[in-house]
């Protein structure tokens, strides 16, 4: 995966403040409408430009959930989200144009199985940013090379291993060329001897200035790629820290607890 | 997972030696209690075939459908306006041949070896359908129209990828064309939809009701997902009345009942309130079908779609309908063929369709009794379409399952 071209576009890059705040969440809480559940107890994060942050947490903390808020795929009762200075309301043209500059990728892929790993690539800039379609593919294929797959390119969803499939979803977030890429636990559906090609793609992606948030369990990505490292329990959040400090000393109780089961 | 490690040998399946005796020695005849059951269906099988073919060569008086085969097919038609019913012919056979050509011109061989016994015993039995002679010319020329456009389409699908599209707008066309051309005015003498009679009537009922109940149905579906209350209970409340009555009621209710609410001239005449009551019965079940497959695509479908900015109604058309119709293709056909069936039942309010101009025709003293001949005939019939229909389908499913 060596990046001759950086995938992350220039305009997006280089123009403003570098240490502009993509994104703000302050005193989010969330209740699960169903059962009244507080799944989020009031979690506040900011991530400035090009930084990578990584959510740990065990299951049911509320990291993904946190993270789904970001781009609105669910809802919060109280507190204020602003991504890349607009704030997330129930104003769909607010949601809609968030959506078009925050990329996600999905624990189960969830590409589309009617659709080549082209179309699935090429399918929103065509639709959204209006593109022409020879402009779009032609940035599909640069992607896809990018990211290994380029000769999968007329193959479906169906006929690639988990690995591949996210590699194309990542693919599919970056062709809407995004500000911010969030990772919903991206490698966790996969079998191990792929989570690798996936982690490169993103430390690569990591390389040329991507503001990430990702929820993952990868340690050695953690260490290695993270600007900090945030540990998510009982839908709070309960250390913020650089991965050095976080890995080696950490302050919490809840910290240590969580590192002594994962390592 | 092509390299072998080393030592280990490629093996070969076993072989099964297995003839057609071996078979049904395994099959059929061991142990000695099938083999009681096997002879016993054979006979009672054997017993029932030549009763029947006994009776198709000897008994039967199958004169009856020769003699009224116009009839059957169209009914009481004008005859000098019949050439408009074969120009409608023709155009469906060659768009129909057409399409097939363009649908499979990326298939290696257009005319594999099933697909020509198919057509060389089409144009067999319409060589051998007893009219006259110039008719039976005319039904070969329409299989030839089928072959023709077949081989048009796939030379023409091949040079320009883009041409579904003009063949779904040919469809269109030929769907008006199809009232103009059956029911006249506009430069064409007008034919009263009273005389619009046999398998023409079934047909036409039939082809309406199923182009108009696909969207009807697929509205009510998207309705009962709908987020908005009353539009959910509005779609619920249609489709669970409509699903409670049954189909025979509301034809009644239709020729019935409408000519007592509404005086002459404001009636709309009785093969639309047919078309009409067909449509809104089978869009009821055919909703709850679609939605069978909007509730089978997973949730992260829709959530990949709108994280990547799409809108709803986009996220609809794009990403959850196409697969959502994929998945319940059988059963949406297994609903169009019995919608093609349930047209029936018009005899029974009075349209002449199939079985009623069958009825009329077994009304003849001419004919009394030929119950059997007429029935089987008629049998035969739907058979042909609703076997068609079946066959169709699957094939696009298998076109789909890439």
């Amino acid at each position: 995966m060596t990046s001759q071209q950086p995938i992350v576009q220039d305009s997006v890059n280089g123009s403003s403040d570098p240490a502009a705040e993509m994104i703000v969440a302050q005193d989010v809480h969330k209740w699960y409408t169903s059962n009244k559940f507080h799944v989020l107890r009031g979690v506040s994060l900011t991530v400035r430009r090009g930084e990578v942050v990584v959510i740990m947490g065990p299951s049911g903390s509320g990291k993904s959930t946190f993270i789904r808020t970001f781009n609105a795929l669910e809802e919060y009762q109280k507190g204020k989200i602003l991504v890349d200075g607009i704030e997330l309301s129930h104003d769909l043209k607010h949601i809609d144009a968030i959506r078009r500059e925050v990329g996600m990728v999905f624990q189960q892929f969830n590409l589309f199985p009617h659709l080549t790993v082209l179309q699935n690539v090429t399918l929103a800039p065509i639709w959204v940013r209006r593109k022409k379609k020879q402009e779009v593919e032609a940035l599909a294929m640069q992607l896809l090379e990018k990211v290994g797959i380029l000769e999968q390119a007329k193959k479906y969803p169906g006929q690639l291993s988990g690995g591949q499939q996210q590699r194309v979803a990542i693919a599919r977030a970056l062709a809407m060329q995004p500000k911010i890429m969030l990772f919903d636990e991206p490698t966790s559906a996969l079998d191990p001897e792929m989570v690798r090609e996936v982690l490169d793609t993103m430390r690569s992606l990591a390389d040329d200035g991507m503001t990430m948030v990702c929820v993952t369990h990868e340690v050695g990505f953690a260490r290695e790629v993270a600007d900090r490292v945030v540990l998510m329990a009982d839908g709070l959040l309960v250390e913020e820290a650089t991965p050095e400090a976080f890995f080696s000393n950490p302050k919490e109780e809840r910290t240590q607890q969580f590192l002594s089961q994962i390592l | 997972m092509t390299t072998l490690t080393p030592g280990s040998q490629e093996l070969a399946p076993p072989e099964i030696q297995d003839t057609p005796l071996n078979w049904i020695k395994k099959n059929l005849f061991s142990p000695w209690y099938n083999a009681l059951i096997t002879l016993i269906l054979l006979g009672l099988f054997v017993y029932v075939a030549y009763n029947f073919g006994f009776w198709a060569a000897t008994d039967a008086k199958w004169d009856v459908i020769p003699r009224n085969l116009k009839l059957f097919i169209v009914g009481r038609y004008p005859n000098e306006q019949l050439w408009r019913l074969w120009l409608l012919l023709a155009l469906t056979c060659g768009l129909a041949g057409l399409s097939w050509g363009v649908i499979a011109r990326k298939a290696a061989k257009l005319f594999s070896k099933e697909i020509l016994i198919g057509i060389g015993v089409a144009a067999f039995v319409c060589l051998l359908i007893p009219t006259a002679f110039p008719n039976r010319l005319l039904l070969l020329g329409m299989v030839g129209l089928i072959v023709a456009g077949a081989w048009v389409g796939k030379q023409l699908g091949q040079a320009q990828p883009g041409l579904g599209k003009w063949v779904s707008l040919g469809w269109s066309l030929l769907f008006v064309m199809s009232l103009w051309l059956i029911g006249g005015s506009g430069g064409l003498e007008a034919v009263s939809t009273n005389e619009w009679q046999g398998l023409l009537l079934t047909v036409f009922t039939a082809a309406i009701s199923i182009v108009l109940c696909f969207p009807i149905g697929v509205i009510f579906a998207l309705g009962r997902q709908s987020t908005l209350p009353v539009v959910r209970w509005l779609s619920i409340a249609y489709i669970e009345l409509v699903r409670g009555v049954p189909l025979i009621t509301i034809l009644f209710m239709g020729q019935v009942l409408i000519p007592l609410f509404l005086p002459e001239g404001m009636r709309p005449d009785r093969v639309i309130r047919a078309v009409v009551g067909l449509t809104l019965f089978s869009s009821a079940y055919l909703a709850e079908n679609v939605r069978g497959g909007l509730q089978s695509i997973p949730r992260g479908q829709a959530e990949a779609s709108r994280a990547l900015g799409l809108s709803t109604p986009l996220t609809l058309i794009l990403i959850v309908m196409p697969q959502a119709l994929k998945a319940v293709i059988p059963a949406i056909v297994g609903q169009f063929i019995s919608l093609f069936q349930d047209t029936t039942l018009l005899a029974i309010v009075g349209l002449v369709e199939l079985l009623g101009i069958s009825n009329s025709i077994l009304a003849n003293p001419q004919f009394l009794g030929r119950f059997m001949e007429v029935y089987l005939f008629d049998a035969a019939l739907f058979w042909i379409f609703c076997y068609t229909m079946s066959v169709a389908s699957k094939r696009l499913e298998k076109k789909l399952n890439v």
